[in-house]
């Protein structure tokens, strides 16, 4: 057991290193980033959620920058793209906070994060179990790179185009800026990074080489995440130093294994079983917004 | 317990109304509670003796956190789903109450006394908005109490403290008396007070109070201190721990 200065709660150490580096090991297993699975799973530890939202943050960080520096090496990087999108991301974070704080004053910021999050996690879980099922019964589907067609799209045609000469583009700036400030205020009330949500829309709206997305995408979150850390810790203190760093020993050390193990075995299967348990989470949030509560009254957040 | 209101003859009260002294004797054992790393919440053990040569009375001790503006809000259901209703604001409500006594407290004291010396957490909450059309007044009231009982934030105690039990208040030969109370990990680090009472056939005849400190220390302290003082630099550092990790991470995986 170790307390938690800023949480003001104590938690069991293991009990954290275990769940963060089981959301790592997904994370590496399957190659998703997991701050959509880790914000809830602090939660239901009994961290208070502006504390899981915000600490949780600095584990994106940590995560990110490793990939980031990674690919920096496979020159896998749109910088240029990657600052646009950190732009946006900017300003769509400090609404996010902004947002993050006004919802937590009226006392309806858990009725938004529950029901993003049952959005979000139907929408991915689903999309996880079609595609593992589809593939485990023998049809290929189509890859990324085929789908990906010289199309143009709405980004080709609105005004203020720019060169974007790592990944041979001239589209407009309003497309990534737009994108960027969406994930940015996702991430800053969800407590995830967003690049589950960023490639699909990088590669079908920005129709962005599949080589770069990954690289470039983490670099956005990289930047949103480093600021998200930064406005939390000024604005509602809610960042905890202890918790992050239990966070980002056990995330490493379980994405990891996650890699070592997952080059050898079938994604496939993976991925559909965590696209059901991603689905029965979902179901959870759902339950719980439209069954009557047994206990009617609710205490205000413990911020304000 | 029965004792203790037999001994209560008529003859004593004689004392104006009103006229409480501060002569009862009462300490804490734990003055100080630090708060490090390694903490997982506290017991407060107060004793004291009570003046009466012969023990009559009844022993009321009450620990009190500071008190807090509190919300309270009931689920309503809107477009099919359970959404918070518009909050009932409480201009004041302790962030910790805990009272223990000798016997029941409705046998101790009235509930006037019990509203006016705040001997329950309802009687120390005060109201501050309205609320909602056709709503209960009494009912977010007794949400608020419930739902910090549930949090072990409000206690309420009779008699001996059992082994089951997290608190209770022992009387002593000899007029001496020992409540003892668990402070739970997620009490707010504060500075508390502990007020004990002695009453006497439904009336208050002495009381005194005692300051109990709980604060941080060590690394605890130190992060505390940096996260409310220069949130800014602590903001930077969690980054930068954050960018240390990640480039350790990617050197491990470099070389396997």
């Amino acid at each position: 057991m170790i307390y938690l200065p800023i949480a003001e709660m104590p938690v069991n150490v293991l009990l954290v290193l275990l769940v963060s580096g089981a959301v790592g090991f997904m994370s590496g297993l399957v190659g998703v980033g997991g701050g959509f699975i880790m914000t809830p799973s602090l939660i239901f530890l009994g961290i208070p959620a502006p504390v899981a939202v915000a600490t949780g943050a600095s584990q994106i960080a940590a995560t990110s920058f490793s990939g980031v520096l990674s690919q920096t090496r496979r020159k896998a990087v749109d910088w240029r793209m990657g600052i646009l999108l950190s732009i946006g991301g900017m300003l769509g974070s400090a609404s996010g906070v902004w947002l993050f704080e006004r919802l937590l004053r009226i006392g309806q910021l858990d009725l938004i994060i529950s029901l993003l999050y049952l959005l979000l996690l139907a929408c991915v879980g689903g999309l996880m179990l079609a595609e593992g099922v589809a593939v485990m019964r023998g049809r290929s589907t189509p890859g990324v790179s085929i789908l990906r067609r010289p199309a143009r799209t709405i980004a080709h045609t609105l005004p203020f185009r720019m060169r974007f000469p790592r990944s041979g583009l001239y589209i407009s700036v309003i497309p990534p800026l737009g994108l960027g400030f969406i994930i940015g205020a996702l991430a800053a009330i969800m407590g995830i990074g967003g690049g589950f949500i960023l490639i699909p829309a990088m590669i079908y709206l920005l129709r962005m080489p599949t080589n770069v997305v990954i690289g470039t995408s983490l670099f956005q979150v990289l930047v949103i995440a480093s600021l998200i850390v930064v406005m939390q810790s000024t604005a509602t203190q809610t960042v905890d130093l202890v918790l992050a760093a239990l966070l980002m020993l056990g995330g490493v050390i379980g994405a990891q294994l996650g890699v070592r193990l997952g080059a050898g075995l079938k994604s496939e299967h993976l991925r559909a079983l965590l696209g059901a348990l991603l689905l029965a989470a979902s179901a959870k949030f759902l339950f719980d917004l439209v069954i009557r509560p047994v206990e009617p009254y609710v205490l205000g957040g413990g911020l304000l | 317990m029965a004792l203790a209101l037999l001994c209560a003859t008529p003859a004593a009260a004689q004392q104006q109304p009103g006229d409480v002294a501060n002569d009862l004797p009462a300490a804490v054992a734990e003055e100080q509670i630090t708060v490090s790393s390694d903490y997982r919440g506290s017991f407060v053990t107060v004793f004291g003796v009570n003046p009466d040569r012969r023990g009559r009375g009844d022993i009321v001790v009450v620990v009190r956190g500071p008190t807090q503006p509190a919300r309270v809000m009931r689920k309503r259901q809107v477009f099919g789903l359970y959404m918070n209703g518009d909050a009932v604001r409480f201009r004041e409500a302790p962030s910790f109450f805990a009272v223990l006594s000798n016997r029941p407290l409705r046998q101790i004291a009235s509930a006037e006394s019990i509203w006016r010396y705040q001997l329950d957490p309802a009687a120390s909450a005060q109201l501050s908005s309205a609320v909602p059309a056709g709503a209960d007044p009494s009912a977010y009231r007794a949400a608020l109490v419930r739902l910090r009982r549930e949090q072990g934030l409000y206690q309420e105690y009779s008699g001996r403290a059992l082994p089951e039990r997290r608190g209770g208040l022992t009387l002593y030969q000899g007029g001496l008396f020992r409540a003892v109370v668990r402070l739970p990990a997620n009490a707010p680090i504060a500075q508390y007070h502990a007020d004990t009472y002695l009453f006497r056939d439904g009336r208050l005849v002495s009381s005194q109070r005692v300051p109990i400190t709980i604060s941080r220390v060590g690394f605890e302290r130190r992060i505390h201190d940096l996260a409310t003082q220069h949130s800014f630099i602590y903001g930077l550092l969690t980054v930068l721990l954050a960018l240390a990790a990640g480039w350790v991470a990617a050197l491990i995986f470099r070389r396997t």
